[in-house]
């Protein structure tokens, strides 16, 4: 298996076979110009954080609202999803096909044709970031409620039950940690993906990057990935922590 | 249908055994859609406030011949009446009535492990809810009499607010007891409610359900493949071979022979709990 990926990388790297070309010569001409740009990189221009705050707040706020309505809608749509929790194949087809749909398109397609469609500004972004989730949670939840033991859906039919009261009372609760913790780790990947989303103009501090590397500033571009970094980490130490508490 | 008022459930007077069912299944095959026949033209009569137990080895028929009494299995042929009900001719809305009424415990126990003791045991509720109110979280105030009662009469109410899944084997079945009386049933179907409980256990849980019966005045039916747990706790037996009745008779008489003729080989020592 590894064997064969490696022929695989081997073969399309090599110029002749197409696939991905590898030019040497373009690299070696441009190697000083990137040189003196890794320079300065690793120096970077901190006078440019106060211009950070309000899009980094934006930031945020986008992967925020992303994340709690992506998770209002993944968790009906999650028990929709699974067998157990749906026992009628024809909507549980259909809900499966359109998610594994929505999941196809990468989240910058979504953010163009939206940016296109809505305007430029926090909207597209949050709705791309809602599809992106939509997609995710609901896959991994879903997957989970199939794998998972479900004997207590034949007591709740026993009883007489509706299997929308079984999934309220009982399947809810019991997927509920799986639920959780794919929503904290959307949020995680919220704030990584939305720093980006505004090099389309989808809102955030994607913008402030996009113009200060229009305008070859990439020692102020460091000063503020550094940040993202940093907010990235700090979110992430939280959702761990929330997470470890779900068990 | 017998009537039930909201005030004899604040009350909570004991059930007479006048509100229990009789059961009949008349000449009643099950084949599952892969072929497998396995009940073959089963009939018999129990009367309400019966005690019980059908045995027969793994595979004879008797967790589907149980579970034709509910609906959960639908009889190929034959009818089978519960109650005033004939199983077979009820769908939807009137099918989950029925199972209201029909109370069920299960060798897994069945319970959602990470949800609470009391959302566990609110499950027997769910046919005398409607939907849009377990949808809200709204149970009523009877409804929640009902859950602690039932907890107490187990002598499990004290973990009304913990996991299900943090409890002991034995625990478990007794919320899945509380469940099932939560249902406030007519009958009480039982699939092997002891196999995979240890004998002081097994024992006690036993005991619960006979209890169920003599004290509710219920309708017990119970999956047994012990013939010691038949003879010491319930007064009829039902004997299962590859999907048929060959007895049917009292149970803490039955001899060896009997059992020997239902297992359809010599007794071994796996066929006793033991103390
Ligand atoms: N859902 C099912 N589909 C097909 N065959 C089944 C199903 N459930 C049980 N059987 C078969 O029916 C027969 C009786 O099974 P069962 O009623 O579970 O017996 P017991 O409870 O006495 O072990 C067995 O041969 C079993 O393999
Ligand atoms: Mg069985």
């Amino acid at each position: 298996m590894i064997a064969a990926l490696a022929a695989f990388t081997a073969l399309t790297t090599i110029p002749a076979l197409g696939g991905v070309e590898i030019d040497l010569e373009s690299i070696a001409r441009n190697w000083s110009n990137g040189a003196q740009r890794v320079g300065m990189l690793l120096t970077p221009d901190w006078s440019i954080l106060p211009r950070t705050w309000e899009p980094m707040y934006q930031t945020l706020s986008m992967a925020m609202v992303g994340t709690v309505i992506s998770a209002a809608l993944a968790i009906p749509l999650s028990l929709w999803a699974a067998r157990p929790t749906n026992p009628n194949g024809l909507t549980r087809r259909a809900v499966r096909f359109s998610l594994n749909v929505v999941r196809a398109i990468p989240d910058l397609v979504y953010a163009t044709i939206l940016v296109a469609m809505v305007g430029v500004g926090t909207l597209p972004g949050v709705i791309t970031l809602v599809l992106f989730d939509i997609g995710i949670v609901v896959k991994l939840v879903s997957e989970s409620i199939d794998s998972a033991d479900s004997s207590y859906m034949e007591a709740g039919r026993a009883a007489g039950g509706t299997q929308t009261q079984i999934n309220k009372v009982t399947a809810l609760p019991q997927s509920w940690p799986v639920m959780a913790s794919q929503i904290l780790y959307s949020l995680e990947l919220n704030v990584r993906i939305s720093a980006i989303l505004g090099i389309v103009g989808a809102g955030g501090i994607g913008r402030l990057i996009d113009e200060v590397r229009g305008f070859y500033r990439y020692d102020a571009l460091s000063a503020i990935i550094i940040e993202i970094l940093v907010v990235v980490l700090i979110i992430e130490v939280i959702s761990n922590g929330l997470r470890k508490r779900l068990r | 249908m017998p009537e039930r008022t909201t005030h004899a459930e604040a009350e909570g007077t004991q059930p007479s055994a006048s509100v229990a069912w009789p059961i009949e299944l008349d000449a009643v095959t099950v084949r599952y859609p892969n072929g497998v026949v396995a009940l073959r033209d089963v009939s018999l009569s129990i009367a309400a406030g019966e005690m019980v137990s059908v045995v027969g080895l793994s595979g004879s028929g008797k967790s589907t011949m149980i579970r034709t009494i509910n609906g959960l299995v639908p009889a190929t042929t034959g009818t089978v009446t519960v109650g005033p009900h004939v199983v077979s001719k009820l769908r939807g809305r009137a099918l989950r009535e029925l199972r209201g009424n029909v109370g069920m415990i299960f060798q897994g126990f069945n319970l959602a492990d990470r949800a609470s003791v009391y959302q566990n045991v609110l499950v027997g509720r769910f046919a005398h809810t409607p939907t849009w109110k377990s949808m809200l979280g709204m149970a009523s105030s009877g409804d929640r009499e009902i859950v602690l009662r039932a907890l107490d009469s187990v002598g499990m109410l004290e973990k009304v607010w913990g996991r299900a899944g943090a409890l002991s084997g034995g625990q478990k079945q007794r919320i899945a007891i509380a469940r099932a009386l939560s249902q406030q049933p007519e009958v009480m179907l039982a699939d092997e409610p002891v196999a995979s409980l240890d004998p002081p256990t097994a024992h006690s849980v036993m005991s619960d359900l006979a209890r169920v019966n003599t004290e509710r005045g219920l309708t017990v039916l119970v999956n047994l493949h012990l013939m010691d747990l038949a003879r010491q706790y319930t007064t009829r037996m039902i004997g299962l071979r590859a999907g048929e009745v060959v007895y049917d008779g009292p149970a803490s008489t039955a001899t060896d022979a009997d059992f020997e003729a239902i297992y359809g080989r010599p007794i071994q020592s796996r066929d006793r709990l033991g103390k």
